[in-house]
């Protein structure tokens, strides 16, 4: 033990570990810990606001008459009501007809972006094919190019084939243009990582390429589909400047667009209005989302961002 | 002094009781080792010493400074994790200063003692490598490098040998005993291997169920251990027990057969009992003793494992020697009978001395 | 036996391998399964890239429709252009300001979320679930709200402060632009940080704490670096879409007051089809996409200094 005890004084002084003054008593320590809870619960309840009040605004002034929406002290919840907001919603604009438009050609889209997307990024991710990667570079220029860079050719070739004012540009170019690319990218480092051994079993046992992938990488693709699904379908949904580009009738609007319409006469919004056909815009993703607010949240943490 | 003093400890989770109550004295420069099954409360013990799992109860002193409410860092001890915790992104040399930097020493001071923690473990030349470009035994000696890198007044090692194949774990043991000889610095060492435990510790604890079944040096728990749990968990084929009753004549068995019980201990209880008795004090005869069926014959090239069967009970004997036996065969099985453990069958404590 | 012995060590007559081998078969599998995102790329990316370079060459004016080859004048239009580095100007500071505001939002609120609290799922909800709803619905609540006589001059006012007109107002206008951007999408990077910090072994941070480090320099020194690849993929992503972010622009100040808001997509879109320039929209889509190229390819090679590389 003497060496022991002369080898510790040897060591230099810095190695002592900070001495305490007093012993903490447990009281106190259980206290403090209860009030930085509570900072931490309030500071986020804070933070939460600019969030969520938005939100909230929009619905609670959905429903209130034109006056009191700039009434003074702002009114947290309405105090008289307006429902007629939402009927002159419907009135004001063939409404009914853009809620269509934005829902059906959402659903293609996603459908579609994950047809191509689940193909290109499992060939990317296992088949080996000449020219794969020099390839794969160029589909991940699509990442990079913004909308407004090829929306001035891209109309004049949709005006040549007659399709302005038709969906087709919107339901064509996110299905197989660059919004796509995004959805590729993350099926193709989603089957990447799944485990090779999985196909080989099927080699042997005598599948094809095509088969391997719709009944073996395809069904377990479903957590990176779901996320795809998810992303894709909200970016359809909130297109704004393709839809202001290419449609020019009423009746072929989608929704982002139809919400900058609802003006009076003097070409002034219609706050009450415009809040009640935003809430409408907003409700369904909404309702999705508080049921299904696990998948969404982790189904995009798992793009894999490594 | 680092004297590691347990008392009274005791943790629960809600209502639950993971540690009931333990005291345990570990003296200064001692390697004692915590071992136990599964769930038995071991790591979390070593964890409450640490400070990074608060204690419901009791008090805890290293040094004669009671520790109980102490946050890790003032408690003056380094901790060897099982997954080695290496930071992926600093090369050896910054792992093993990490901890020094900011406690206010120059750069040069702590540059020396990272070379001098290195040269004890005989990592000199890998103090530029990064983690991920070592083997693992090469990180287990980082981790425990950083750790005597501080020269803290206790060493706690939480299963660090378990990520490592066989042949490198009792290379590692020979290391890491060798370390303590030469440093003395108190270690805690937890282990689910008895085999570690009883070759490396100077003190075995034995944990089962947040209860300390026996403490003490590791051949005592061998050759006297203080019921049938500690009895079964250490030693390697573990003890053959046989149920039965003690009577005036012997220990006979349910199957009828009557085995010998030691004569010194004639102040044994009469009544159903546990009977004890290690392979390697399982002799078998051809001529007298106790018949049993061969059931099976492992020669490992030094030893010969036998399993034979004795009325429903399956015991496995060591023998030294090559035995030329046939699964079938029946032999005589004699006990040494100086050796045999007895323990009560409703308590499992130990009958006699 | 002579016959088995001569039949074993004479070699087989050699086979033609056919044309269509297991590799082959596969590498046309590959093909066809690239085949529409191929195709799409090529026609929806790559020709109407080419297509903007040519149209650049011209000066096109739809309503006129006279479409003539000038060369390279709409380059030196641009380069002459007095709005030009007030676009740009307004573009990197909106750029700037979106990524430092929205990154370090975003880190924040991750290391929040990231304790093990009661109820702190229903906090990541709702922190997220601005990124749900309709980008336009959000602007066009925050520009209510933004209003002179809005929601947020009222709370001020109740607090006997008045507010500027924050969407007309030179300097407030920018400020606010950015702001119900990165309240918008936060959300998001909020998510992969989150997952990023949950990535790290506790282990870690247990050692850390047993050797004495304090808090703080934990996080500079060991969360910082081991999250460092996410934090770059995210900041890459987030400078490409400050410089796509139109809609809010359009609808909450629509590039005013003067140009002090209009970012450089902005002002594309109103040579475009406000002009009806498509010319010279054309040119500055090329510039876009030029400055999209060099910020991309710059923060790629930082990566190496920045980024710890893990092994894979």
């Amino acid at each position: 033990m003497k060496n022991a005890e002369s080898k510790r004084r040897a060591a230099p002084s810095f190695l002592a570990p900070p001495r305490r003054a007093r012993r903490d008593a447990a009281g106190l320590g259980a206290i403090s810990a209860a009030r930085a809870r509570l900072l931490i619960y309030g500071g986020m309840c804070v933070l939460l606001i600019p969030f969520v009040f938005p939100t909230w605004w929009m619905v609670t002034s959905s429903i209130k008459p034109a006056s009191d929406i700039f009434a003074f002290p702002p009114q947290l919840l309405p105090t008289h009501t307006d429902w007629s907001t939402y009927a002159q919603v419907f009135k004001l604009q063939p409404f009914g007809q853009q809620y269509w438009n934005s829902a059906y050609i959402a659903a293609l889209v996603t459908v579609g972006t994950m047809a191509v997307s689940s193909l290109a990024g499992y060939a990317f991710a296992r088949v080996r094919f000449p020219g794969a990667n020099a390839l794969f570079m160029v589909v991940l220029l699509g990442l990079l190019i913004p909308a407004e860079v090829t929306i001035v050719p891209l109309f004049q070739l949709f005006r040549r084939l007659g399709m302005v004012n038709t969906h087709w540009p919107l339901i064509l170019i996110p299905i197989f243009g660059a919004p796509s690319v995004f959805a590729t990218f993350v099926m193709r480092q989603f089957f990447i990582a799944l485990p090779v051994e999985l196909e080989e079993a099927a080699r042997v046992d005598g599948l094809g390429r095509f088969t391997i992938f719709r009944k073996i990488a395809l069904p377990l693709a479903r957590p990176a589909l779901a996320s795809v699904a998810i992303f894709t379908f909200l970016h359809s949904w909130n297109l704004y400047l393709e839809p202001i580009v290419f449609l020019s009738s009423a009746h072929m609007f989608t929704l982002p667009q139809a919400l900058t319409h609802f003006t009076d006469a003097y070409g002034g919004p219609l706050w009450n209005v415009q809040l009640a056909a935003a809430t409408l815009t907003a409700l369904p993703v909404l309702i999705v989302f508080v049921v299904a607010q696990k998948q969404f949240v982790e189904g995009l943490a798992h793009t894999g961002l490594k | 002094m680092a004297e590691v003093l347990l008392s009274n400890v005791r943790k629960s989770y809600g209502r639950t009781d993971v540690i009931h109550g333990i005291d345990l004295t570990i003296r200064d420069g001692d390697f004692v080792a915590l071992v136990g099954p599964s769930g038995c409360g071991k790591s979390t013990l070593l964890r409450m010493v640490a400070g990074l799992e608060a204690i419901t109860h009791g008090d805890i002193s290293i040094g004669g400074r009671v520790v109980t409410d102490l946050d890790p860092k003032e408690r003056d001890i380094a901790m060897v994790f099982q997954n080695y915790a290496l930071y992926p992104h600093m090369t050896v040399a910054a792992n093993m200063g990490f901890s020094l930097e900011h406690r206010g020493g120059s750069k040069t001071q702590v540059a020396e003692r990272v070379r001098w923690a290195a040269g004890i473990l005989g990592l000199e030349q890998l103090l530029e490598r990064y983690p991920r470009q070592l083997s693992g035994g090469q990180r287990q000696r980082v981790a425990m490098g950083r750790a005597i890198v501080r020269d803290p007044q206790v060493f706690l090692f939480d299963e660090p040998l378990s990520n490592l194949d066989a042949k490198l774990r009792i290379v590692m043991r020979g290391e890491i005993k060798t370390l303590h000889q030469k440093l003395k610095t108190t270690t805690i060492y937890v282990t689910h291997d008895q085999v570690e435990a009883m070759t490396m510790a100077d003190t075995v604890v034995v944990l089962n169920a947040g209860r300390v079944e026996q403490a003490g040096p590791p051949l005592e728990l061998y050759d006297h251990p203080a019921n049938q749990f500690v009895a079964g968990f250490i030693g390697s084929p573990s003890m053959n027990f046989i149920a039965g009753t003690i009577t005036a004549d012997g220990f006979s068995t349910s199957a009828g057969a009557v085995l010998p019980l030691p004569e010194s201990e004639n102040r044994l209880p009469h009544g159903p009992a546990i009977y004890g008795v290690r392979p390697e004090h399982l002799a078998l005869s051809t001529d007298s003793g106790i018949p049993a069926q061969v059931l099976l014959v492992e020669p490992t090239g030094s030893e010969t494992q036998v399993t034979v069967q004795l009325g429903g009970t399956r015991l496995v004997c060591m023998l030294r020697e090559r035995a030329a036996l046939t699964p079938g065969s029946t032999v005589q099985l004699q006990p040494r009978v100086d050796s045999v453990h007895l323990f009560d069958a409703a308590s499992g404590k130990r009958l006699g001395a | 036996m002579a016959a088995a012995s001569t039949a074993l060590t004479s070699t087989p007559a050699p086979r033609r391998r056919p044309y269509w081998t297991i590799a082959r078969r596969d590498a046309l599998a590959g093909w066809l399964f690239v085949a529409p995102q191929l195709a799409g790329i090529a026609t929806f990316v790559l020709l109407p890239l080419v297509l903007v370079a040519w149209f650049s060459l011209h000066e096109w004016n739809v309503l006129a429709n006279t479409f003539n080859f000038v060369g390279a004048r709409n380059y030196q239009q641009l380069l002459a252009d007095p709005n030009l580095p007030g676009v740009l100007g307004a573009s990197a500071v909106f750029s700037a300001g979106l990524v430092v505001f929205n990154l370090s939002l975003a880190l924040l609120l991750a290391v929040l979320l990231n304790q093990k609290l009661a109820g702190i799922a229903v906090f990541r909800t709702l922190f997220f679930s601005p990124v749900v709803v309709s980008l336009v619905a959000w602007t066009i609540v925050w520009g209510f709200l933004l209003q002179k006589n809005g929601g947020i001059n009222g709370a001020l006012l109740a607090l006997g402060i008045e507010g500027p007109n924050w969407l007309r107002s030179p300097g407030t206008a920018m400020a606010s632009v950015i702001v119900v951007q990165v309240f918008k999408n936060v959300g998001l990077n909020m998510v992969l940080f989150l997952a990023a910090l949950q990535g790290v072994p506790g282990e870690l941070y247990e050692a850390a704490r047993i050797d004495g480090v304090p808090r703080f320099k934990q996080f500079r020194r060991i969360t910082l670096p081991l999250i460092s690849p996410t934090i770059v993929l995210t900041s890459i992503i987030t400078v490409v879409g400050s410089l796509q972010v139109f809609a809010q622009i359009a609808v909450l100040t629509q590039g005013g007051p003067g140009i002090s808001t209009t970012v450089l997509v902005y002002y594309l879109y109103q040579q475009t089809f406000q002009f009806n320039m498509f010319g010279y929209g054309s040119t500055l889509a090329i510039l876009l996409f030029v400055i999209v190229l060099v910020l991309t390819f710059a923060q790629w090679s930082l990566r190496r200094k920045v980024v710890f590389h893990e092994e894979r």
